[in-house]
């Protein structure tokens, strides 16, 4: 089993079916990565990355992205 | 890398606007247009609105019919922001020696007379009479004799004055950035720097020689002395030696630069005025009336509302008594333009002939039969240093 | 021609739009396009996992607009920084209009932690236009660090009541090196026009259009009051006339020379 916290959020992923990599994470949410701008455990990783960037159990990952606003 | 936008520098300001005396045929020609219609335009801006149109129209000729109505409202102006006072200040001269040859000036290094210059004792002497008379606010006076009066004595002096004086200020030869800021720290708070004149020509011709020959270096000094910190920048043109309104013109150009860049310091404007002075013929001058010195102290206060608008004993009496009225906020008395003139030290040579010879207590009489307080201290350096 | 320079970029219009609190993506674009903005201004929040369809911005064309991030929701300078290198990350643009709000209620500006962050981001590269209450000294204090611009309020975001601030909105177009955008508190055309005519190089407006019945109209509106007023602004309008109280002659000395 892997727990990653999401957007502050805790998420249980049965075993094997925890998403490898950043890129995979945005598939399984069904989150165009296009739009979207990841910090994993506080750094910044650039969309380029995010099909490289490996997640591990216990890591915290914040997804952002544009949202309307004056 | 940080980003951010360029500000061109004042040599290039005066150079792009032609007022360092590349456009002079094209400003004289505009001034000569100036309508009626545009002087009542310009009289009709808020007070304190600047813009080099605005200035030009209220400098112009069509414009000295409406004197009296730009006097009013500069009156007014100048008492909403400065209050019934005007600040009293003593010139101390400390030396007549100089490098420089400047045509006009009486101090000139071709000029044969004994030369003196002040001990610091002797200076110390000299600040005593005046600080008896009731100054508070003190302007050391020197030529270029670098070598004797170097930032070092200055700031010595300064020092020991600054227990006596609230405010210290110098106008002398030009400094760097790192010795104007030796001078604040020891206590001198305002520089007085005139560039005498904006346009290139005319001061080629009357500085051929010694470091004041050189006009950037020149107009470049206020900014250092921005950079350095001081509280109160003087700039002026000495009012003779080219055409006062295109003086005028680039004056306010380096005023207006120097208060969006340096905007913790505050600018004062002079009106030194070409007097005789021994040896130096006049002819060679264009010199101004009273109502062209009028005009000009008018027009900059009806644009710089807050500008600080010195005038020194260099004019005389009846004009300085309805000068203060007229948005001057400062003015000397009593002065002695000969290092050593306070204690009566005989046959050195002034600078310049005074004009109004009244005792700082006359003055003080005049201005309050005026209905204006004579303010002798507007800030204690004390509060600045610890 | 009469540009409007920020940092190194030159813009037609004069007129800012922000992208908050429309009803659709549909109308939100239909308004854009009717103020021929060219800057736009977006926010940067957590995407909503649960919801697969919250992209709103998807339908404006990025190269036609230039998408300016701010840092709403940022309480202190360290929130705002991380918001503007996130966006940096998001777009690879370095601009970034610098908001910080601790207070909910009037959503007013932090001065010391938006001159904090200000210092900050601009070493670090960023264009930043910070949003700040109408302080002239704050307004200098800024551009001495090296912002592209300040942005004073004309009144609370989203009060609709105009330029309450304008007196101290004088001083700071006075003495501004920088391009000066008034921003926050525009309810009406009339409110953009008087901004501009007091010299504002330019204004941002979102509630006042995102809430109108018809927001493209409204849109419009502005537009054109952004136009009129920088055009009174540029002709030399005439100040009411203030005339000297009568007192005795002051240069009556002249006239015996």
């Amino acid at each position: 089993m892997g727990l990653l916290k999401i957007n502050g959020k805790e998420k249980a992923f049965p075993e094997n079916k925890m998403p490898a990599t950043i890129a995979d994470l945005l598939r399984h949410l069904g989150v165009d990565a296009a739009t979207v701008v990841a910090e994993l455990d506080g750094q910044i990783i650039g969309r380029a990355n995010f099909s490289i960037t490996p997640l591990h159990d216990g890591q915290s990952i914040e997804l952002v992205r544009f949202v309307p606003g004056g | 890398m940080t980003i951010t936008t360029k500000h061109p520098d004042i040599k290039k300001i005066l150079a792009d606007r032609g007022l360092d005396g590349s456009g002079r045929e094209i400003w004289q020609k505009r001034l000569a247009e100036t309508t009626r219609a545009e002087v009542e335009w310009a009289l009709s801006r808020p007070p304190g609105y600047y813009v080099l149109d605005r200035l030009l129209i209220l400098i112009s000729p069509a414009a000295e019919n409406f004197i009296e109505q730009m006097a009013q409202l500069a009156h007014q102006l100048t008492l909403q922001r400065f209050g019934r006072t005007v600040r009293l200040y003593a010139p101390l001269y400390l030396s007549n020696f100089c490098v420089n040859d400047c045509v006009y000036c009486g101090f000139n290094k071709s000029h044969k007379f004994p030369r003196i210059r002040l001990t610091i004792e002797q200076s110390l002497a000299e600040a005593d009479i005046i600080a008896k008379e009731g100054f508070k606010d003190l302007l050391l006076v020197s030529s270029e004799d670098k070598d004797f009066i170097g930032v070092d004595y200055l700031a010595e002096l300064a020092s020991i004055l600054r227990q006596k004086f609230s405010s210290l200020a110098v106008e002398i030869y030009q400094m760097a950035t790192e010795e104007y800021t030796k001078l604040f720290a020891a206590g001198i708070e305002g520089v007085t720097l005139y560039q005498e004149t904006y346009d290139r020509d005319t001061y080629c011709k009357y500085h051929p020689a010694g470091p004041k020959a050189d006009y950037d270096y020149r107009l470049s000094a206020p900014e250092a002395i921005a950079q350095a910190g001081m509280r109160e920048i003087g700039i002026g043109a000495l009012l003779g030696l080219s055409d006062w309104r295109l003086e005028t013109l680039a004056l306010a150009e380096h005023a207006h630069y120097l208060m969006k860049h340096y905007w913790q310091s505050r600018v004062s404007f002079s009106f030194p005025r070409l007097r005789p002075a021994k040896d130096v013929d006049r002819s060679q001058f264009s010199l101004l009336s009273d109502k062209n010195l009028v005009q000009m102290i008018l027009a900059l206060r009806l644009c710089f509302a807050d500008a600080g608008m010195t005038i020194s004993t260099r004019e005389p009496a009846h004009l300085r008594d309805h000068l203060v009225k007229l948005g001057i906020t400062r003015m000397s008395a009593g002065s002695k333009t000969n290092p050593g003139g306070y204690s009566g030290s005989t046959g050195s040579v002034e600078q310049f002939e005074i004009d109004d010879k009244r005792t700082p207590a006359q003055i003080a009489a005049m201005l309050k039969s005026q209905g204006l307080e004579p303010v002798w201290k507007d800030w204690d350096s004390a509060f600045a240093k610890s | 021609m009469d540009k409007l320079v920020i940092a190194d970029r030159h813009f037609t219009s004069r007129l800012l739009i922000g992208t908050g609190k429309f009803s659709s993506s549909e109308v939100m674009v239909e308004a854009i396009e009717a103020s021929g903005a060219e800057i736009v201004t977006v926010a940067l929040r957590r995407v909503d996992i649960t919801n697969q369809n919250d992209d709103m911005l998807a339908a404006i064309d990025r190269s036609k607009y230039l998408l300016l991030p701010n840092t709403s929701g940022a309480r202190t300078a360290d929130e705002a920084i991380r918001l503007s290198r996130l966006a940096r990350a998001a777009t690879g643009i370095n601009w970034v209009k610098l908001e910080v709000t601790p207070d909910p209620y009037y959503l007013l500006p932090d001065p010391v932690e938006t001159l904090k962050a200000a210092e900050i981001l601009v070493k670090e590269g960023f264009v930043v236009l910070p949003y700040i209450n109408a302080d002239p000294i704050l307004s200098k204090k800024l551009q001495d660090v090296g912002t592209a611009t300040v942005m004073p309020l004309a009144s609370p975001i989203g009060s609709n009541q105009g330029l309450k601030t304008r007196d101290a909105l004088e001083i700071i177009i006075e003495q501004a090196n920088v391009p000066v955008i008034v921003d926050a508190g525009l309810g009406l055309p009339s409110h953009a026009a008087e901004a501009m005519e007091i010299g504002a190089d330019a204004v941002l407006v979102n509630t006042a259009i995102a809430t109108a019945a018809d927001p493209a109209k409204m849109s419009e509106a502005f537009k054109f009051a952004v136009i009129a007023g920088r055009t009174a602004y540029l002709s030399g309008a005439a100040a009411e006339s203030k005339k000297a109280s009568a007192s005795s002659p002051l240069t009556g000395f002249l006239r015996d020379e």
